[in-house]
């Protein structure tokens, strides 16, 4: 149940707190005093609204079952319990659990928004609770998706797979399509969580996954917020093939679950983005691409027969290809990319091998891809890289044909 | 004297080819049992590779991941392996019963220390079989997180696995048979207790440096990996 989080005295204030406008939680637990600083942060946000609407702030409770004396009654505070493991660090299990508990929580007080922080809570400004709330509040959106100002080298997992396949896949253009920091209204809301219980007997994982294709299926509005530069908070993926199969697996699933609607979606368009876009943090240096290029030739060597039961003939060859190149020539051509991603998803699908199995195996295409564009934007300041990413998307809108006809017949081929 | 030769003789002769004559029956039945039963086995594994291809179960085998059963089965097609196993199980039914036309006590005493030991022929072949998947189950889990970990050797460490796991199943397997007895019990605590000890002696003393090169190289990575500014979330 997705309230299990909430010990019983809070539930009771739930019940008090009947009516509000509003919940912002607060997924990261942050040090002593968080609470306080968080509530002053949402307290200051909503004072610009013309007429403040009524909030819900849930937080972390640490374990201590405590509740703040509500001062304000514009403004109550509501602690809610991570995993039982209770590590500094977040685990992926207990970041998607948060989700759900917060998301529960707004449909149970009756809001008409609810507003997901996931970031550290040191970069979170009034200005951000302002740009993810407002839309939803005030402009009929239901879906507030964050913009944030990254440079080259960050959030390489969304750029080269999540943002790309949700383009192509639903047809809007979305930075960050998996948030993690993010604005639903009420409507979208209960889409989610209906959704997600009816999808429980298929693992459905993590319910922000769903959030863009619930949207797009519903004909909700969506758009984006300009949210600057982002801290993350500590995580604790065990490693990056870990890191790989926990966001790739939602999101291969999500697929599943909405082929019909994919299917029939042409090209993409993009959606109005609200507050003031800034310039990129300069990355700390250069990447090297010779390890990761060599983590991809070790992969090209030794999990060629994995990878024959997932990719067809002309991709491994192109794989082989690719991994004779020295590092000057070492470019992965975004067709390749575009079509193995597709190929694994769909294997994911079929269950061609073990779906853990196949998730980490992709680690080594990705590290290749990385090296790819590492070694093409070494030089390329954020117009080439926005230009190169563009590109991508572009690529993979051109390559979903290839996808929906594999999809629909998966047996005409097979490696 | 040579009357009595002769009359023994005779006798003998008489008593051989009355025998003869009783068994005679038994075994044109046994050949006809046999023949009858070759014609139903071709009969019934015709029929069935029929409904099987139909099913298309060989693509269905691949799809439940059971890829072991294409390799062991013959011109790598389990709808072949099945259909060739009912048709000897039918010509197995067949002798049966021709033998019991021969001799009855001794169809009794085979059918029953057959069916004794069946159940564990059923038993050694299921871990066989279970033996096998987990052995490639394992042996990829091991390729892919070795490589991965950007170990060299992954390729070397998967195999060796496997090969473990499928020592495991065979000496399991052949346990239940009753195959070899202690011999067998002997030759696999050797063979793993040596595998154990070579391991030891060569991260302890020969491949000391190789491996310690190797945890180096990857103390190294893991150390420039913080310094990278790379991040994928």
């Amino acid at each position: 149940m997705e309230l299990d989080a909430i010990p019983q005295p809070a539930l009771e204030q739930i019940q008090r707190v009947q009516g509000a406008d509003l919940v912002v939680g607060i997924i990261h637990p942050g040090g002593n005093g968080s609470r306080a600083n968080a509530a002053a942060v949402v307290r200051e946000a909503l004072q610009t609204f013309p007429q403040p609407p009524r909030a819900v702030l849930v937080i972390d409770d640490h374990g201590t079952g405590e509740i703040d004396t509500i001062e304000d009654p514009s403004l109550a505070v509501l602690p809610y319990r991570l995993s039982a493991a209770a590590s500094p660090a977040l685990t992926p299990q207990s970041f998607f659990d948060a989700y759900q508990t917060i998301f529960g929580l707004g449909r149970k007080i009756g809001v008409r928004a609810c507003t997901v922080i996931a970031s550290e809570l040191q970069c979170v400004t009034p200005a951000w609770i302002d740009r993810l709330a407002r839309p939803p509040l005030e402009m009929q959106f239901d879906l507030v998706a964050p913009r944030y100002a990254r440079h080259k080298w960050e959030g390489l997992i969304n750029r080269s797979i999540l943002a790309p396949l949700s383009r192509a896949l639903y047809g809007k253009r979305i930075q960050n399509p998996l948030g993690p920091d993010l604005s639903v209204s009420v409507r979208l809301l209960q889409s989610i969580l209906d959704d997600h219980s009816a999808a429980r007997g298929m693992n459905a994982g993590m319910p922000v996954a769903a959030v863009i294709s619930t949207a797009v299926r519903a004909n909700l509005q969506i758009c984006e917020a300009e949210m600057g530069a982002r801290m993350q908070p500590p995580a604790d993926w065990m490693n990056l093939s870990s890191l790989l199969a926990q966001m790739l697996s939602p999101t291969f699933l999500d697929m599943e679950r909405n082929a019909a609607l994919w299917q029939r979606v042409r090209g993409s368009q993009p959606v109005p983005a609200f507050g003031r876009m800034e310039p990129a943090p300069e990355e700390s240096g250069p990447v090297d691409a010779g390890r990761l290029i060599d983590s991809f030739q070790l992969g090209a060597k030794n999990l060629q027969d994995v990878w024959g039961l997932v990719l067809p003939p002309t991709s491994l060859l192109e794989i082989r290809k690719l991994a004779r190149q020295t590092a000057a020539q070492f470019r992965m051509p975004d067709e390749l990319w575009v079509s193995t991603v597709y190929d694994f998803a769909l294997a994911h699908r079929v269950r061609t091998i073990n779906r853990e199995h196949l998730l980490r195996s992709f680690t080594p295409l990705y590290l290749g891809w990385i090296a790819s564009y590492a070694l093409e934007m070494e030089r390329g300041g954020p117009f080439e890289v926005d230009a190169r990413l563009d590109r991508l998307a572009r690529a993979y809108e051109a390559g979903k044909p290839y996808l929906v006809s594999r999809w629909r017949w998966p047996d005409r081929f097979n490696p | 004297m040579w009357e009595q030769v002769q009359q023994a003789l005779s006798q003998s002769t008489t008593r051989v080819v009355s025998q003869v004559a009783s068994l005679l029956p038994g075994i044109v039945a046994l050949l006809l049992a046999l023949l009858i039963s070759i014609v139903v086995a071709l009969a019934v594994s015709g029929v069935l590779r029929r409904l099987l291809t139909g099913v298309q179960f060989d693509e269905r085998v691949s799809r439940w991941g059971l890829q072991s059963l294409h390799e062991w089965s013959p011109r790598k097609s389990p709808t072949l392996l099945v259909a060739r196993l009912v048709a000897w199980t039918v010509i197995l039914i067949g002798f049966a019963i021709g033998i019991a036309a021969l001799d009855l006590s001794l169809t009794s005493a085979l059918v029953l220390r057959f069916f004794e030991y069946l159940p564990h022929v059923l038993a050694s072949i299921v871990v066989l079989v279970v033996g096998n998947a987990v052995a490639r189950f394992m042996s990829r889990s091991v390729l892919i997180d070795a490589v991965n970990m950007n170990l060299q050797y992954a390729r070397l460490l998967s195999t060796g696995v496997r090969w473990m796991v499928m020592v495991l199943a065979v000496t399991m397997a052949l346990e239940h048979l009753a195959i070899g007895g202690g011999i067998i019990r002997l030759a696999f605590g050797i063979l793993f207790g040596g595998i154990v000890l070579a391991l030891a002696l060569a991260v302890g003393l020969g491949s000391k440096e190789l491996v310690s090169r190797s945890l180096e190289r990857e103390a190294n990575r893991v150390a420039e990996e913080s310094e990278e500014p790379v991040r994928h979330l």
